[in-house]
Parts: structure tokens; sequence; C-alpha cells
């Protein structure tokens, strides 16, 4: 059966894995490493590293799979990588809500899977989709007016020096192909 | 069983003067003698999973499944009710009480209890004897400040209190007054936690 919340929530939401190398992936963790970090330390919203990126034009290669999954024509519309050490998190509520239905595309660029440490996607605050910690994976999750996100507390059990490192992606349809909602 | 004074100690100042917002630590709160008791009560109450982006936890149900869970609470109240009148200036004539079980891996981050609507003006949590004490689990209190709108836009940790068995901590419940239950890294951390109401 579908339902109304099927066709006005995220309809698109699958992980790819193993579609970067550990090699590219080493590069692009060195060149986020030091490029301008800011440290989010409003607590009762997240705890995290925050690298924004201007330069959206070596992630290109990664459009396609984008497009494959949604049959959409896209382009990338901003970016950022997010870094998160054991004790860190990014709480549902401090996530963007988008009012169209673009895609998001979270690159795992991490060293090691960190058990625990997911991308939980919520519709009206329910999960409904988990995107697991796998280096290398690429999730494409459509995002919508209902749809939040959060990503999991790190916990401390883990050495402190490891890290979740995600690049994510926002990629807009294009205007001849954005898809309309009902 | 509960062991608070009627009257006026060291504690009323306590409340005052106590940073990042009010509260106050009661040691040694149930006589030692009634422990096994409240441990009894507690032994025949379920508990369920919780799990959300801001915590994970085992607790009991909102309301008392046993009419001895439900009378503990009703005396729980009777004796907190004056002397937290006394030493917070608040009065209170409901409160919640439910037991909390964090295991290791568990986790409770920074929120400040405050609902419109929900009437909380007193939060509190007693720390119960645990077979493997825990690692981790302090309360962590938060210095916030505030903009025009509500939102904090700064805030800094500003305390720390240990769950030491047999604890009873009382605090304010304010749009500021964040604070959190660290990860359990070992151990078990059992509590009695609850808000009281006007």
């Amino acid at each position: 059966m579908t339902t109304i919340g099927d066709l006005v929530g995220a309809r698109i939401a699958t992980v790819l894995p193993d579609v970067i190398e550990p090699a590219d992936a080493a590069a692009l963790r060195a060149r986020f490493a030091t490029s301008p970090t800011s440290r989010y330390a409003l607590v009762d919203r997240g705890a995290y590293d925050a690298v924004p990126v201007h330069d959206l034009a070596p992630f290109a290669d990664l459009v396609p799979f984008a497009r494959d999954a949604t049959e959409r024509d896209l382009v990338i519309a901003e970016a950022r990588v997010l870094r998160l050490r054991p004790g860190d998190y990014l709480l549902a509520h401090h996530d963007r809500v988008y009012e169209g239905f673009p895609i998001e595309l979270v690159v795992d660029l991490s060293v090691a899977p960190i058990a625990g440490a997911e991308i939980h996607y919520r519709r009206r605050g329910q999960v409904f989709f988990r995107v697991p910690n796998a280096p290398g994976s690429v999730a494409i999750v459509e995002r919508g007016p209902t749809v939040t996100c959060n990503h999991t507390y790190v916990s401390k059990r883990h050495p402190p020096d490891v890290e979740v490192v995600r690049l994510i992606l926002l990629l807009q349809a294009t205007s001849a192909t954005k898809s309309s909602t009902v | 069983m509960w062991r608070i004074p009627d009257e006026r100690d060291e504690r009323d100042d306590a409340w005052r003067t106590a940073r990042p917002f009010p509260h106050v630590v009661i040691d040694d709160f149930v006589d030692p003698a009634a422990l096994d008791e409240l441990m009894t009560i507690l032994d025949d109450e379920p508990v369920e999973r919780y799990e959300a982006d801001l915590y994970a936890f085992d607790a009991t149900a909102p309301e008392p499944t046993t009419a001895a869970f439900r009378a503990m609470r009703a005396a729980f109240l009777a004796a907190l009710a004056g002397p937290l009148a006394r030493i917070t200036g608040k009065v209170c004539t409901r409160v919640d009480l439910r037991a909390y079980a964090y295991r290791v891996g568990d986790y409770l981050l920074p929120h400040a209890d405050h609902q419109d609507g929900l009437d909380r003006q007193l939060a509190y949590a007693y720390y119960l004897p645990s077979p493997e004490p825990p690692t981790g689990g302090e309360l962590e209190l938060y210095a916030c400040r505030a903009d025009a709108a509500g939102a904090l836009v700064e805030i800094a940790s500003a305390a720390i209190i240990a769950p030491r068995a047999n604890r009873l901590v009382v605090f304010d419940v304010s749009t500021i007054s964040l604070h959190q239950v660290c990860e359990v890294t070992a151990g078990l951390r059992l509590s009695l936690s609850g808000w009281f109401y006007p």
C-alpha cells in the first residue's frame, strides 16, 4: 500500500558500499585536515567539527551515483565536512529542514568503522533509514520538509583519537528536471 | 525512610548560592536500614529500553505498575514537599518517579527539562546502590547565556556531580538549566528520577 507519507516523504534512501578507494579517502581527509575548521559546541544541539567546502568541482564524479539512484539531473549546490570524535553528536532538532526535495549525499571518509556511529534519517521524528559508519560508502537520501537527521553519539569507550569523517554534499535538481511533489 | 532535615540548615543557603543554577546535593538521603526495603519495591517493576538521538537508557513506565511503588512515590512527595518549599521557595504538590538504569554506553545528552505547558519546576535524581557502581554517569551542569529570543548562545560546563549511592540531587528547572548524564563507561548506574510540579 502506498501512503500519502510515502509520496511526500523521502522516497530515496540507499547506501552504496565501497565507492571511495581508501587511498582517495585518505587524500580527502588530508586535504580537509588542513582546511579551516570550526568547533560547534552549543551542546544542546551538537558537538562536532565542521569544515566548509567551497570548491565543489572535485566531487563532480560523485554526481552520477546520485543521478542513477534518483533518475534526476543533479548538480552539487553545497558541501561541508563533519568530523565527530568520541563524545560528539548532532541532534535532529539542530538539523536543517529543506522546503524542497534536494538529495543529500554522504561520503564516509572515516579510516575505520566505529561501532554505533550512524546517521539516522527521520520522517516527522521517526527513524526511517539508518546509515552505518562504513568507510568508503556513499549514502544517497532524498531530503524534504518532513525529513531531518541526527548523527548519533559517538561513545567515549572508543579510543580518543578515532574520528568519523563525513563529506556531505547537497544536490539540487537542475531546473529542467526538478521533481514535482503531489 | 527519607532523611531530610525539617529545619533550616546549610543546604538552604547552598540552593541559593549554587552555580551554575540553583541545586542542592543531599548525601545519605535514605536510612541505610530502609535501603533493602526500597530496593525490594523496585525489584518487581518492569523496565523498557528508551533510545533516541538524545538518550539511551532503560526506565520504568511513567506510571508505576505496583501499589508499593505508587505508595513510595506518595511517601517521597510527602517527605520532600515541606523541606523543598523551604529550601527552594517552590511549593510542590505532585511528583513523577521512575527508576532508571544506565548500562555501559548509555547517556542522556545536554537538555534543559523545561517544556512549555509541562510545569516542571524542580528536577531530581536519587542514586541507588548498584551491584557494580558506575564509571561515568555523572550529572554535568552547564552555565548558559541566552539571547533575547531565548536561544542558548554560550554554554560552558560548570559543575559535575558524581552518582554516589544514596545521594539525592535536586535542581531548578528553567530554560537555562542545561544538564546531561555523562556516558556510563563501566558498571551500572541506577537511579530514581523525575520532576516536582506545583
